[in-house]
């Protein structure tokens, strides 16, 4: 019953098994700190995709966290997440203390607890951040990995500062700090200091190299207990343009780019995103809040050349960024507001929310996301090209929802209803299905048509089920195969 | 021959020395109208298409017409550089070439080559062709040993169906027959008789099964008809894909009655002799020349039993050939008539046999005209591997069509001084280049002859979306390339 070892892209998730216990303090103020670290237990419930009508899997592990102010634990969101039950317990403790997530941000991996009962953890030590430490400086992660039960301590360097991928949603970068010490499942959420203060807090390893830890540094986890200041996380904001490194000479001579190493073609600019309208493809960014982009698309913050869209990383949405860019040899100024972009999350892995989908006639309706790509693995060019495309080419405008078929359960109504299950679902009763609802209306009306046909993309005949037999239909297939359930749409409930 | 010295002959064999065994059991190869065909067989790096893979040989059987002339599957000299024939007994030879090759049907007729002595072929008995045999009837197939003797073994025909044997997606009808085979030089390919007339070619062997796949004599024949009519056109097409009426509640919808059959249309190419006749997506039809269609798509067969419908068109008819369909549309029925015409020419050719592929290598950007072969080139998983616009693009092609005739590609870039940034750029769809619309390779080789404000400026579907070249620095580079081996930097179609 582990949550060890979420392997994604070769990055390796940091919590786990099992137990801890009582010592001896060495030096007056480390104690002090190690009493500060606390292990996390949680009981979790992923949803499952596959037969999204059942409750998923059950299951469990363990991770570290850490105390930053009176109630508030700070850890890992993948070590919270799909959580039923978390309990904290204390060093030294043998008792374990219900808690409760109270702000968890998938897309940086950082999670807010507090426990129901505080009194066991007053007079604690509220853990203080540092900043962002040297490379080669040495560092310290504390916390309760596998191996034993008792609080672990290793020391190491600050071996490399750069802009990574997060595993916990596959889909968002940010600042990243590597180091040297050995970290290890169950050390997930666990603080990493340097001269007492905390600097990163771990969360991810590498699964084809030795002795290189992660560490989520300060300039995030700052963000995000700003970001939680108004009582709930709002999520990173983002530029919305993609852009493609000035390296041509022949490139840079076309768009006008003057020979001094400054510069980064834009490829291409996020529909509804913050510089839609405003960006082009073909501009080419000189510098980004008065800092100068370089022809790799690089700034400088603080000594070290991080990626251009460091400087959104510590913004908000509604917050201001200064462009200077040029358009066919003239310089332009103009300046953006962030905002919110919610399309973009289809790419990122959800979690603790249960599965919507709809089932009409033996056919299961899902809608699109990163969970259901990676349960159903689609082969289809055609699914993989919507879901590559469904930011760039702006589908959502059309499509709330890319609505999939994703099962066709036995019965004498659909045995020739073959080569329908992993495709988009374009049209039911001749109306462009828009989202899950939308389908779930179409397929619920009070006055259905006589046949009801849907029509899938790049699927020559529609699927044809006649309204009379809808009824009978769904009961008999509904008890035949377990499913107790014809629907869940999530928060949004049918307008009907 | 005592069975005591077999290991001993073995070994002899089996390091090349010629032991001449004489059986009278088998019969002399020469009176059964036999010889060899030896071919070797180059095909274009899809990679770097300038560039031949390795040769390799194959070696196979031809049947003798009576008119001297020398049949063959057509996989057997598709993309031959070299063609042979061989005496059974290797005592002659003569350099061949192809009078007409089917890939489709997976059939090619040959002649020794003009000025060539091939007097020793006239020597030769000759196979007259058969008409067709029913499922069970007994067929023979020749195979030849090494010392020149025919063998002949006996099969069974076990079923008979619409097989692609060669060009994938193409279906001709085929005997499936029952033989044991023994494995013997020179097996590539093999004629099949009975009572004495050539009645098929073995295209496939399946040891396992031990189940053979044989071109029967309808295409076999309609082929020699096409070929001796004057030029051979190939094998007509209706121009239309078709979904089954198999489901009850689709029928329904239809208006389909229970006692009818129908194959529901479900896309028309355009310029097809079906897009001539009127028939339009949404129709389902009811009968072809007469002949009822099922919901499955089979019609009763006078000689073969249940058909595909298939075959009504691509195996009974020559190009030019009317055809009467009667269809059901908005439930009524109605009369067309066809003209059958060779397949439409489509964006994205599905085979490539002995047409090198057209590319166009500019300062180190290697364009290329998409075909399946070059999907097919990522390997056994080549339709989850290959790059997703272009597999969608040959699984869409009337998505892609915007005026073109093929789909040009950026397929690599060759890191090169014009080519800085560009590296990791490849198998993007190329749209534009200096303002002018790409339809064709012949279209970009044109459209780069002039670059705009000094610039190549070429438009592509995916990021970075356009690609500048210096037009003097990518000279240069051309000419570099040619100097360091390239052969050329463009073959047009």
């Amino acid at each position: 019953m582990k949550k060890l070892l979420l392997p994604v892209g070769g990055a390796v998730l940091l919590c786990s098994g099992p137990f801890s216990m009582g010592q001896k303090g060495p030096a007056a103020a480390n104690a002090d700190i190690y009493k500060s670290v606390v292990r996390i237990e949680c009981a979790t419930q992923s949803a499952d995709y596959r037969t999204p009508w059942n409750s998923g899997r059950f299951g469990g592990g363990t991770g570290s966290g850490f105390m930053i102010g009176p109630n508030q634990f700070m850890t890992n969101a993948h070590v919270v997440s799909n959580a039923n039950r978390v309990l904290i317990t204390r060093r030294g403790s043998a008792q374990k203390h219900p808690a409760r997530v109270i702000h968890i941000a998938h897309d940086c991996d950082l999670a807010l607890l507090e426990v129901e009962d505080e009194t066991p953890f007053e007079g604690l030590k509220y853990l203080e951040f540092g900043d962002v430490p040297a490379l080669e400086s040495q560092v310290r992660a504390i916390g309760y990995p596998v191996g034993g039960d008792r609080i672990s301590v290793t020391r190491g360097v600050v071996s490399r500062i750069d802009f990574r991928p997060y595993a916990h949603s596959i889909v968002d970068s940010h600042l990243v700090v590597q180091i040297d010490a050995a970290i290890n499942p169950g050390n997930s959420g666990g603080p990493v200091l340097q001269d007492g203060k905390v600097v990163g807090v771990a969360f991810q390893g590498l699964r084809q190299a030795d002795n290189t830890g992660y560490m989520i540094p300060t300039p995030v986890i700052k963000r995000f207990l700003k970001d939680v200041g108004d009582g709930s996380y709002d999520k990173y904001v983002d530029l919305g343009i993609t852009e493609f490194p000035l390296f041509n000479p022949a490139m840079r001579k076309a768009l006008q780019v003057p020979e001094n190493g400054l510069g980064v073609m834009v490829a291409s600019v996020l529909p509804t995103g913050p510089c839609d309208g405003i960006m082009e493809p073909g501009d080419v960014l000189l510098s980004i809040d008065g800092k100068p982009v370089d022809n790799a698309g690089n700034i400088e913050v603080e000594g070290e050349k991080v990626v251009l869209h460091e400087v959104v990383e510590r913004k908000f949405a509604g917050d201001e960024v200064a462009l200077e860019f040029l358009r066919k040899g003239e310089k332009k100024n103009v300046t953006i507001t962030l905002k919110a972009f919610p399309h973009s999350r289809i790419y990122a892995v959800r979690y603790g929310e249960r599965p919507r989908f709809v089932f009409f006639a033996g056919l299961v309706f899902q809608p699109l996301d990163r969970n259901l790509y990676s349960t159903y693995g689609f082969d289809s060019p055609r699914v993989r090209k919507i879901f590559q495309n469904y930011v760039e080419d702006a589908i959502f405008k059309e499509r709330e929802d890319v609505v999939v078929i994703t099962r066709v359960e036995s019965d004498r109504l659909t045995s020739f209803i073959t080569g329908f299950k992993g495709t988009v679902v374009d049209e039911i009763n001749g109306e462009k299905v828009r989202d899950l609802n939308h389908a779930y209306e179409l397929l619920y009306a009070d006055n259905l048509p006589e046949f009801i046909t849907i029509k899938c993309n790049g699927l020559a005949r529609p699927i044809v089920i006649p309204a009379a037999e809808v009824d009978s239909a769904n009961k008999r297939i509904m008890k035949q195969n377990g499913i107790f359930r014809s629907h869940y749409l999530g928060e949004k409930q049918p307008a009907s | 021959m005592s069975c005591n010295y077999l290991p001993f002959l073995a070994l002899l064999l089996s390091i090349g020395g010629a032991i001449c065994l004489s059986n009278p059991a088998h019969a002399a190869a020469e009176s059964e109208g036999l010889l060899r065909i030896n071919t070797t067989i180059q095909t274009h790096n899809v990679a770097q298409p300038w560039e031949l893979n390795q040769p390799s040989r194959r070696r196979g059987l031809g049947a003798v017409l009576e008119d001297g002339n020398i049949l063959t599957t057509g996989e057997m000299a598709a993309n031959a550089t070299y063609i042979e024939f061989e005496s059974a007994d290797g005592a002659h030879t003569v350099p061949a070439e192809v009078i007409a090759i089917d890939y489709e049907a997976n059939l090619a007729l040959l002649k020794p080559e003009a000025g060539a002595d091939g007097e020793w072929i006239k020597t030769l008995g000759t196979l007259p062709t058969g008409g067709s045999a029913k499922p069970g009837e007994e067929v023979d197939i020749w195979q030849l040993e090494d010392n020149g003797d025919a063998i002949r073994t006996a099969g069974s025909i076990r079923s008979v169906d619409l097989l692609s044997t060669f060009a994938s997606g193409h279906f001709f009808l085929c005997y499936e027959v029952k033989a044991s085979m023994q494995s013997a030089s020179s097996s590539y390919t093999l004629p099949v008789t009975r009572d004495g007339k050539l009645i098929g070619i073995l295209a496939s062997y399946n040891s396992k099964d031990q189940i053979c796949d044989v071109v029967s004599p309808d295409i076999l024949n309609q082929f020699l008809k096409d070929v001796r009519g004057g030029t051979h056109e190939g094998f007509p097409s209706l121009g239309i894909a078709t979904v089954l009426t198999e489901d009850p509640q689709f029928r329904k919808w239809l208006g389909l009655r229970e006692d009818q059959g129908g194959i529901y249309v479900s896309r028309v190419l355009p310029g097809s002799g079906a897009a001539e006749s009127g028939l339009q997506e949404g129709d389902v039809i009811l009968t072809l020349d007469g002949h009822g269609i099922d919901r499955r798509g089979y019609y009763q067969d006078a000689s073969y039993g249940r058909l595909s419908w298939s075959h009504l068109v691509r195996g009974s008819k020559q190009v030019g050939e009317k055809l009467a369909l009667v269809i059901m549309r908005d439930g009524k029925e109605k009369n067309l008539e066809a003209t059958l015409r060779r397949p439409p020419d489509s964006l994205i050719p599905g085979h490539m046999h002995d047409k090198p592929p057209p590319y166009l290598i500019k300062g180190g950007l290697v364009f290329q005209e998409l075909t399946r072969s070059y999907l097919e080139a990522f390997g056994k998983e080549w339709r989850s591997r290959a790059p997703l616009d272009l597999l969608d693009a040959l699984n869409n092609p009337e998505d892609y069509e915007e005026g073109r005739s093929r789909l040009v590609f950026l397929s690599r870039v060759i890191r090169t001084p014009a080519t800085i940034g560009y590296d990791q750029v490849n198998n993007r769809i190329v749209t534009e280049a200096n303002g002018q619309k790409i339809t064709d390779m012949k279209s970009l080789v044109s459209a780069l002859q002039n670059p705009k404000d000094g610039v190549h400026s070429i438009r592509i579907d995916d990021v970075p979306y356009v690609i500048y070249l210096d037009p003097k620095a990518s000279d240069s580079v051309d000419k570099a390339l040619l100097q360091r081996g390239l052969p050329a930097l463009e073959r047009l179609p």
